[in-house]
């Protein structure tokens, strides 16, 4: 290839890693709020894909992106209302709720996307332009990466500044943080651990449904029945990685993001690696990252455990 | 109170787990009395076609439904499609449908081409299987489809076509069906213009379902320069899809060879051909086997039979590279040129590898 081939190919690859990571990174930022409550949220994975389905239909229903994101986000929400309702008014194992979440939602966006559109495979007729920042999106390579993007990618990087400064320099923050290492001290300070805990839970289904309406309103234009293909389980895993800080969790999604689209670039030029291996990359850096950054990691003392006030 | 609640996410869980897949099954397997329609001769009355994803995929799950549907149709017997069954285990689905009498069984899958066998030879109940010759006996049948002679005539299309002379490959995986027509176009491609690059891409380990997945690899190999895409991958096709219709809309000039299926009534502004695989004649002959007690061999489905051909190609394919793609046709059917079947995903590097250098 020339140079101008390269450039062209390091910049398609460099926003290929940057765009596979909003899904990752919003789901990955809900499950930073609902862990750092103390609740260990397995149902990522069906709240994404439900928020998808339910983001592809309106979207397609109504014509409007804009009605596809807030159906996508209104059905994350309604998703983390449920999984508190079990795990935190009833006790409910929460390990048991999530994966019973995510079963729910692979059978019942497959169910329903056949029982709308038969032999029909629908898709989306209208798309969201790209937006170019002034000044950054002339700098080579990155510049069109990372700043001729939608308006969507712009939001997600804008949600880890509201997170970050939510968590750490609000009072609710502060609550929550508190819910997921003591409760019971928390809640002697005055906290009102279960509204709190309803409320990281929401959040954390707020933020799958956005992502994953953006994978079908926004990034793709149609819905497939499976299509967030673990994506949630990862996510839990960039939540870990990122120590529950919504800063390093965009940093673990991007490497996520990055390394997948780094495997294809490997691939494209011909580097004399078994496919096997080039395809590992992503999970491999992970895992890396994990034993490297999180080895020494505290999860939140009370991750898991239901609170109850009885007992204080 | 939290026991019942217990009691009722597991049913719960079940319950929708089986909406997509067939219940499962009591784990005795039936006794041999279910060999009613077997290789020895009898009426067939029931069919189920198993798939691993959705049979309204416009590819792979959905040209299997759709031709049994049509046999139906002409023999009338009684058919039940099983999908999203998933590549692991099927063995509660194939139990379920042995109790229920079901006289053949079409596991389309290379996932089932182990399982499938095993479970005949227990229970002597029909089944038929893919790319797996070795598995042929009294009440396994094999559909070996000759989809490299097809993908042979999509490689000369596209290195014919291709502006840039690079040409891209992208798949979900590596299954045989993908590997012999991963190779059949390479060659094709070659035999044209050895000076035509190659690029190829594998999305995952059986990546069927990733569309975004698909969608940045293609517009990687897009990047790279490759103007014409062969791509494999089911549902991850529309994402293959999409990347070129995005990439056309900002100036470029891509066009996407497709497998399987059709779907140039949603796409034709990008879509050049496509692969089609045609069931129908197979599985009809194969019921009819059973009927007359010569069921349990291979059954081919190449360019001679018609089982597998190249869609029509669109108007403004010029008339030389129509007639070109013609000729090599009727050059297979009468064997002066040789495809190589390589199903293997070792040999099928192996050999691009050769091609490519």
């Amino acid at each position: 290839m020339t140079a101008a081939q390269w450039q062209i190919f390091i910049t398609a690859l460099l926003s290929a890693g940057l765009i596979a990571a909003v899904p990752l990174l919003l789901a990955a930022l809900g499950e930073t709020f609902a862990e750092r409550a103390g609740l260990l949220n397995l149902g990522l994975e069906g709240m994404l894909l439900s928020g998808a389905f339910a983001g592809f239909y309106a979207a397609l229903t109504t014509q409007s992106m804009v009605a596809g994101l807030a159906a996508g986000t209104t059905t994350g929400l309604l998703l983390g209302l449920l999984f508190g309702f079990l795990a935190i008014s009833l006790r409910v194992d929460q390990v048991i709720i999530g994966l019973g979440i995510t079963l729910v939602a692979e059978g019942s966006t497959g169910f329903l996307f056949r029982d709308f559109y038969g032999q029909r495979f629908p898709t989306l007729t209208f798309s969201t332009a790209k937006v170019a920042v002034p000044w950054l999106s002339d700098l080579p390579i990155l510049g069109p990466a990372l700043f001729n993007q939608q308006p969507l990618v712009y939001l997600a990087w804008l949600l880890v500044v509201g997170c970050a400064f939510l968590l750490k320099h609000t009072r609710f923050g502060l609550e929550v943080r508190a819910a997921g290492e003591s409760p019971l001290a928390a809640d002697a300070a005055g906290v009102n651990v279960a509204q709190t805990r309803y409320l990281a839970i929401m959040i954390g289904g707020v933020m799958a449904g956005l992502g994953g309406a953006f994978l079908s309103v926004g990034d793709l234009n149609f819905f497939v029945p499976g299509m967030t293909v673990g994506q949630g389980f990862i996510a839990i895993a960039i939540a870990m990685l990122g120590k529950w800080q919504p800063y390093r969790v965009f940093f673990g999604a991007l490497l996520f993001g990055t390394l997948r689209s780094l495997s294809t670039g490997l691939q494209i030029i011909g580097l004399d690696l078994r496919p096997e291996f080039v395809l590992m990359l992503p999970y491999i850096g992970i895992i890396v990252a994990l034993i490297i950054l999180a080895r020494r990691t505290q999860l939140p003392a009370a991750l898991g455990l239901p609170y109850e006030r009885d007992q204080r | 109170m939290k026991y019942l609640i217990y009691l009722w996410l597991v049913i719960l869980m079940l319950s929708m787990a089986a909406c997509q897949a067939m219940t499962p099954a009591p784990a005795e397997a039936p006794a041999a009395t279910t060999e009613a329609a077997a290789s020895t001769g009898a009426k067939v009355e029931k069919v189920a076609v198993l798939l691993p994803a959705s049979q309204t995929d416009q590819g792979w799950n959905q040209q299997a439904a759709d031709a049994m549907v049509q046999v139906q149709q002409k023999l009338g017997f009684e058919l039940e499609v099983a999908e999203n069954l998933g590549y692991d285990d099927i063995t509660p689905v194939l139990r379920d449908l042995a109790e229920r009498d079901f006289d053949l069984l079409i596991c389309h899958a290379s996932g089932y081409q182990t399982v499938c066998p095993e479970f005949a030879q227990q229970t002597r109940i029909n089944v038929a299987v893919v790319e797996n010759p070795g598995a042929v006996g009294p009440y396994v049948a094999d559909v070996e489809t000759q989809a490299q002679e097809v993908a042979y005539l999509a490689g000369i299309l596209a290195a014919k076509l291709s502006g840039s002379k690079k040409v891209g490959i992208v798949v979900s995986g590596e299954p045989p069906t993908w590997n012999f027509m991963t190779i059949g176009f390479a060659e094709g491609v070659k035999a044209t213009d050895p000076a035509v690059e190659i690029i190829y891409s594998v999305i995952g380990e059986a990546a069927y379902e990733d569309a975004a997945g698909a969608k940045r690899v293609t517009e990687s190999q897009l990047a790279a320069g490759a103007d014409i895409i062969f791509g494999m991958g089911d549902g991850a096709s529309f994402g293959m899809l999409q990347a070129i219709q995005e990439h056309n809309a900002a100036g470029g000039k891509a066009r996407f060879i497709d497998v399987i299926g059709d779907k140039s009534a949603d796409y034709k502004d990008v879509l050049l051909t496509s692969v089609v695989f045609d069931y129908t004649g197979v599985y009809e002959t194969m019921i009819n086997d059973i009927d007359t007690g010569n069921f349990g061999k291979e059954y081919r489905m190449d360019v001679a039979g018609g089982g597998v051909r190249l869609l029509d190609l669109p108007a403004d394919v010029p008339a030389d590279v129509a007639a070109a793609v013609e000729r090599a046709r009727q050059d297979i059917v009468s064997g002066k040129i040789k495809v190589s079947a390589v199903g293997d995903a070792e040999a099928m590097r192996a050999r691009l590898d050769e091609l490519k250098h």
